[in-house]
């Protein structure tokens, strides 16, 4: 899996690691069991501070992504059933902003279908 | 300097001008989807426009490696050891720098072509950075250190027989440990993407590890054996050089040999790399061979052309680094220059009220006046054989050793005699000379004034 950080993006560095990877088991091209580079090995491949790799380890750990072990490094792992609450404050947010450009449920319920799918098939 | 010496000089740098030809050469062909250090495409690799680039740099690299020999050959009939030293030097200087003209010229050739058919990938400028989780994850194995410990033991071995010279022996000594942990922290550990096959960074990082570890492998074995050849011909001046030179030889070759080998294995697993998505991060090289990244935490990365690593150009220790290295290349015609002010300082002899002191071009070699034990005027010089100093036809100084004698310390001219043989009282031995005719009787005759003659010296003015 390619890990495409832009560094003049507004998203912060942790934050581009952590969407990424979320994508990725998503879309099952990381799968569950499968070991991700440690903290240093992270950051000594993208070039990033160490600070930056833990804090999006620490992130997706904190959602249930990935488990870290002292050896092992991180590991992936299939969130538990359920939506996180900032997971669903995200999505009050998009909501709302969709509504406010004019779209009614309908619309939006289709355009979230069309999303889904197009992740499924991984585009 | 004889035509036979001219030809052994030369000879000793002469081979930079194939290897930098065959190296530069090597990068026409597609290596990572990298030609001329340009990232490009699969279809645009075999495009008449960048064939016919590739054609025109084959053939200015050639012209550069015949005109690189041609200018050896006038270098060849100057008799001056200083000169020629010069002359040398400022010939290696211009070869480490006259080959990257053609490939600069080609790398921005094409930069200027892939912008202009459209090949570069606008989505990935230069903010960006592109990491392989999978191959990163991959678990790097690193050489044992006991691989560096037998030859680190043979090159002890000279010191339990030679100790008159232990710090040579040390000093190379520690180069065995030194290749270790150059193998272990200046390798550049990211791993080698090319596209989104991860199977293919994974087998391009593990090549260039394991070949990274065989470098140096061969250089601590190479090592430990130079030491061992250096203390069994240490009494042969010329043997000796030839282990040092073989030595030199043998180490560049290998390790010319394991990259070409590098080279051809990543042109062969990259070889049908290139159709879909390929990583192109040429808005971080500077023609191709320097590296600059400020978003990049790294100091060391991989080297596009050539051996080892380069240096991020966009960090400051990596300015200083890269400054120190040209300053250090620029500055080896000096040693030429160095060497011009060593052939022409003149070699004196004086007595101070405590000691006898011949001295050369800011060296000084002294015996106190209290320790002459022995001293005689020699006419004729024996055979001298150089173990460790300078050894010009106008200037012998340093450690010599001689049939006759065994060990002496010298500061002569060896053109201008005679010359004064002093033993001390622990029974070394030191021959002094000076370059003013008459220079070395005066001094015998200050010797006698000062009481410092000893009795039964011979030839006492």
């Amino acid at each position: 899996m390619l890990l495409r950080l832009d560094f003049n993006s507004d998203v912060p560095i942790y934050q581009q690691i952590r969407n990424q990877v979320v994508t990725a088991i998503a879309s099952g091209e990381l799968k569950p069991g499968e070991k991700l580079p440690t903290v240093r090995a992270l950051a000594e491949e993208a070039g990033i501070n160490m600070m930056t790799a833990s804090k999006a380890y620490q992130l997706l750990k904190a959602e249930g992504c990935v488990t870290t072990g002292r050896r092992d490094g991180a590991v992936v792992r299939i969130p538990e059933r359920g939506v996180s609450p900032p997971t669903m404050d995200g999505l009050r947010l998009r909501i709302c902003e969709l509504r406010l450009a004019g779209m009614g449920k309908e619309e939006i319920l289709e355009l979230c279908g069309k999303i889904f799918d197009e992740e499924v098939s991984g585009r | 300097m004889t035509l036979f010496w001219s030809i052994i000089l030369w000879g000793c740098m002469i081979w930079l001008v194939p290897v930098m030809y065959f190296m530069l050469k090597n990068e026409c062909k597609p290596k990572k989807n990298i030609i001329v250090g340009v990232t490009l495409p699969y279809e645009a690799q075999q495009d008449e426009a960048v064939l016919a680039l590739l054609e025109r740099y084959k053939k200015e690299m050639k012209i550069t490696c015949l005109a690189s020999l041609a200018a050896v050959v006038p270098g060849l009939f100057i008799s001056d050891v200083g000169i020629a030293m010069t002359a040398l030097m400022l010939w290696t200087v211009a070869i480490c720098l006259v080959f990257f003209i053609p490939y600069v010229r080609c790398n921005m050739a094409l930069q200027k072509l892939k912008a202009e058919r459209g090949w570069r990938r606008d989505a990935e400028d230069a903010s960006q950075a592109v990491t392989d989780l999978k191959a990163a994850a991959a678990e790097m194995r690193w050489l044992s250190p006991w691989w560096f410990l037998p030859p680190f033991i043979i090159s002890l071995i000279p010191l339990f027989f030679d100790r008159s010279i232990w710090g040579l022996w040390m000093f190379d000594a520690a180069m065995v440990p030194i290749c270790y942990l150059c193998y272990r922290y200046l390798y550049r550990s990211r791993a080698e993407v090319v596209d989104e096959n991860s199977q293919r960074t994974i087998a391009l990082t593990q090549i260039r590890r394991y070949n990274w570890g065989k470098c140096w492998v061969v250089a601590a074995w190479a090592t430990g054996f130079l030491n061992v050849g250096m203390w069994l011909t240490s009494e042969h001046i010329w043997l000796c050089m030839a282990v040092i030179l073989v030595y030199g030889l043998a180490v560049s070759m290998a390790v010319i040999g394991i990259e070409f080998r590098v080279r051809r294995l990543q042109e062969k697993l990259t070889a049908d790399s290139g159709r879909g998505y390929y990583v192109d991060e040429d808005d971080h090289w500077i023609w191709g061979m320097m590296y600059y990244n400020p978003n990049d935490t790294r100091l060391l990365v991989n080297a596009r052309i050539g051996i080892n690593s380069t240096f991020n150009m966009a960090r400051r220790s990596g300015q200083v680094i890269m400054g120190l290295i040209l300053a250090v290349l620029l500055a080896c015609p000096l040693a030429g220059v160095w060497m011009i002010g060593m052939e022409h300082a003149p070699v004196e002899l004086e007595v101070t009220e405590t000691e006898l002191v011949g001295s050369h071009y800011g060296g000084h070699w002294s015996v106190a006046l209290a320790d002459i034990a022995e001293a005689e005027i020699i006419e004729e010089l024996p055979r001298l054989t150089r173990t460790m100093g300078t050894g010009l036809s106008t200037a012998c100084t340093g450690q010599f050793s001689s049939g006759e004698w065994g060990r002496v310390t010298l500061c002569i001219n060896p053109q201008a005699g005679p010359w004064l043989l002093v033993k001390d009282s622990n029974g070394k031995l030191f021959l002094f000379g000076a370059s003013e005719e008459g220079a070395v009787e005066k001094i015998a005759a200050s010797l006698t004034a000062a009481g410092a003659w000893p009795q039964g010296g011979r030839a006492i003015p």
